[in-house]
């Protein structure tokens, strides 16, 4: 039985992540981890609209009748809470970041809560970008040094302590490549305003 | 060699011999330093026949890599040893100067074995150590066996014991640079169970870097995360650690009268606030601490330091006393005769109830300052009544015949939160490998100040998985050897990006975090060896049946469930033994028959 509070954590994370553009209708999913046991949103649920009967339950290490019902994404996030001490990952199509993502291997913010927050994003690539063994060990081991990376041309994935947490880092990026894309447009010289911004590509 | 500096000093004070030996390195990058390498090397020295204040216990004093860097709160020393308290694995860490001048003698862990024949203190000079006569020192307060020795913050810094440590209270602290404290399970008892007045460093070896820039850099970025949170920038130097007493308070969370209730009607008294109002006089820090957080304040008698949140409850709201200039002088005394001021409090409100319930015939009751120093010197001189206290509030409940008002864990009494009032806290004080303690990983940031974010401290499940990350967080940070206030605002991955660019050693934020995973292990199986069980992972049946007050009005703790949620989350079987699997994950197979 999932507690309530639980519940409310998942929809309304769900809900947010809807509202700021960050997924479409059906994209993304987002999970926590309870010791050996995941709660994982449901396999083709919306997360702006998660019932409690989404939230599905299984096995970190084992498969139960729970994996009949998970997000297609279960294998990357059991990788991820076996690579990382995360307790909460979040996946998200962040519509900017992809765009980035197409063109460099890091993405480094340029702006200060960017910089503060995250100082730099790698971007991994692997052939099946949906649900494989590959993506689950490659984002994983990304995962070790980073608390959020992008699969190129697919999406984010965040972890944190609370899907909170992991769904600050998600909406940070965002906001980042949104103003990372104002200055490509504007075309000017950057005055840079940060000490020691060079190392944030050695971060 | 970067970061460690690859040199063990080993003392044995029964033979006289001083000797040194390489530092093992696998060991040092499995363990880090510290609370990590005390505990693994103390599995080898010190097995389940040795007595905590028999000549075969050691003490092991361990600094980390991170220390005498400069990185900010990291340089830190650490004391390892079997506890004269609990019976348990021990470590207490301490800030000050004194674990940054102790690196640069030349040497990364000392290890004191054996008992002098009559009162000794350790010198070490230019990397040469040398065993004094202490004889003309016994007896000595803290502040005066520092002065006599020479204590010299920029120069030449004094770690040692006063009478408490001496008469072997089993709460003593170990002291240095005259009022930073290892303290909690006593290891200042070891000491003068040692014949061990004090041990004198002075040195200039500097720590080599493999990245020195991404280390400084590592550096700054945490340093605008100090600047940026409120806690560290604002309430600790502002109000000190008792800026948590008005909110612990008002979430009805405040452990009051020997834990009878959970919310104090005089809080606001003995808060962070009221501190500095009163008797402030200055901010002061340990070396490379932007926090400051310390409190040196002035009563209308004297001058002194503290009292910290832990020290203004303990003999606050826990003994129902509201004397600010009293709970103040109170600690100023644990400082001179070298106690634990947590357990000093909390006995004396454990005494306190009994006196109350008839069974102990005394004036020592609740509310009584005018007592409370008095009872302190009596605990350190262990004197009347002190002499029975100064066994910890454990062994003084069961002499009464009333265990259950001890409240304490695993014989260490709990610090300033009520399990009822924060459900995560409960667990975590319940699994402590040293006992009821907040410095094995606190939930007070998730569950009260909302860092990284908050979550509901009333919430049950899951609850398990924050406080398993937290231990493990907390086991890393006692290595390094790094304050844990840093913590609320410099998350692990900085620490992990600091070590990887100081020691050339490549740490993850995960492998960081499973390397806590392996010390918190391995102090598991050495109280297995001690005979320690799930049984001891409990709490005192108060929380468990009494409900709470105040803002946590109705609640008790509900163990049980976490209980069995953290075994499974930590990989242990049903009576919380850590399996063959796990143990082998984590490079302990073998160990434990």
């Amino acid at each position: 039985m999932i507690d309530e509070r639980v519940y409310e954590m998942f929809r309304d994370i769900g809900r947010d992540m809807y509202e700021h553009n960050l997924i479409s209708s059906h994209g993304g999913n987002i999970s926590v981890r309870f010791g050996d046991r995941i709660l994982i949103k449901r396999r083709g649920a919306m997360l702006g609209r998660l019932k409690p009967h989404d939230i599905i339950e299984t096995g970190l290490e084992k498969n139960d009748s729970g994996v009949a019902l998970a997000s297609t994404e279960l294998i990357v996030h059991r990788a991820i809470y076996k690579a990382t001490p995360a307790l909460a990952v979040v996946h998200a199509h962040v519509r900017r970041a992809v765009a980035l993502s197409l063109s460099r291997d890091e993405i480094v913010p340029i702006d200060n809560e960017g910089s503060y927050l995250l100082k730099k994003v790698p971007v991994v690539s692997v052939e099946f970008a949906s649900g494989t063994k590959q993506m689950a060990e490659t984002i994983a081991d990304a995962l070790k040094s980073y608390k959020i990376v992008m699969l190129r041309g697919h999406g984010s994935f965040s972890t944190g302590q609370t899907l909170d947490e992991a769904f600050q880092w998600t909406d940070a990026l965002e906001e980042a490549c949104e103003i990372i894309m104002y200055a490509k447009q504007l075309n000017e010289e950057m005055i840079e305003y940060r000490r020691m911004s060079d190392s944030y590509t050695k971060w | 060699m970067n970061g460690w500096l690859g040199k063990t000093l080993i003392v044995d004070l029964t033979t006289g011999s001083i000797t040194h030996e390489p530092l093992n390195m696998e060991l040092a990058r499995q363990f880090i330093g510290g609370r990590g390498l005390g505990a693994r090397l103390l599995w080898d020295l010190v097995g389940p026949d040795v007595e905590p204040l028999s000549p075969d216990n050691v003490i092991i004093i361990a600094t980390g890599p991170m220390t005498a860097t400069g990185f900010q709160t990291s340089n830190r020393f650490s004391v390892s040893m079997k506890s004269p308290l609990t019976g348990t694995v021990l470590d207490a860490n301490s800030g000050g100067t004194w674990g940054m001048r102790f690196k640069r003698t030349g040497y990364d862990v000392m290890i004191i074995k054996g008992r002098a024949s009559h009162p000794v203190y350790i010198e070490i000079k230019k990397g040469e150590a040398a065993i004094h006569d202490a004889t003309h020192l016994w007896g000595m307060t803290v502040p005066e066996v520092s002065e006599h020795l020479g204590q010299d913050t920029n120069h030449r810094n004094v770690m040692c014991i006063g009478p408490a440590g001496e008469k072997l209270v089993r709460f003593a602290a170990i002291m240095n640079d005259l009022t930073r404290a290892a303290a909690r399970g006593g290891p200042g008892a070891v000491m003068g169970s040692k014949n061990l007045k004090a041990v004198v460093v002075e040195g200039d070896i500097k720590v080599e870097f493999d990245n020195k820039e991404q280390f400084r850099f590592v550096q700054y970025e945490a340093t605008k995360m100090l600047k940026a949170n409120p806690i560290t920038s604002q309430a600790l130097p502002e109000f000190g650690t008792a800026v948590m007493m008005n909110l612990v308070n008002g979430i009805g969370a405040l452990p009051t009268r020997n834990f009878q209730t959970s919310y104090f009607e005089q809080a606001e008294d003995i808060s962070g606030e009221a501190i500095t109002e009163q008797i402030l006089v200055k901010n002061d820090a340990c070396w490379a601490c932007p926090i400051a957080c310390t409190r040196v304040t002035k009563t209308s008698r004297r001058e002194g330091e503290g009292p910290e949140y832990e020290s203004a409850w303990s003999f606050g709201a826990d003994c129902g006393i509201s004397d600010l200039e009293a709970i103040a002088e109170a600690n100023y005394l644990c400082n001179d005769l070298g106690l634990d001021t947590i357990s000093a409090g909390s006995t004396i409100a454990c005494a306190m109830e009994l006196v109350e319930k008839g069974l102990i015939d005394s004036d020592l009751r609740f509310g009584r300052a005018d007592l409370l120093c008095k009872t302190v010197g009596d605990i350190a001189y262990r004197r009347d009544l002190g002499d029975e206290l100064a066994e910890g509030s454990a062994r003084l409940a069961a002499k009464y015949g009333a265990p259950e008002l001890s409240m304490s864990v695993k014989s260490l009494e709990m610090p300033a939160y009520d399990a009822r009032g924060m459900q995560g806290q409960g667990l975590l004080f319940a699994t402590s490998n040293r006992g009821g303690c907040h410095m094995r990983g606190n939930m007070l940031g998730l569950e009260v100040l909302g860092l990284p974010k908050l979550i509901d401290r009333f919430q049950v499940q899951g609850k398990a998985s924050f406080v398993i990350l937290h231990q493990n967080s907390a086991s890393v940070a006692d290595s390094l050897v790094a304050c844990k206030f840093a913590s609320n605002a410099v998350s692990d991955e900085y620490f992990a990006r600091a070590l990887s660019a100081l020691t050339g050693v490549e740490y993850s934020t995960g492998d960081l975090i499973r390397t806590g995973e392996r010390i918190w292990n391995m102090e598991r199986i050495y109280n297995i060896r001690e005979g320690f069980s799930r049984e001891d992972d409990t709490l005192p049946p108060r929380l468990l049946t009494e409900p709470a007050a105040g803002g946590s009005a109705g609640e008790v703790s509900h163990l049980a469930p976490m209980l069995n949620e953290y075994y499974r989350g930590r990989g242990w079987d049903e009576n919380g033994v850590p399996t063959v699997k796990k143990l082998k994950e984590l490079g302990l197979e073998g160990m434990l028959q």
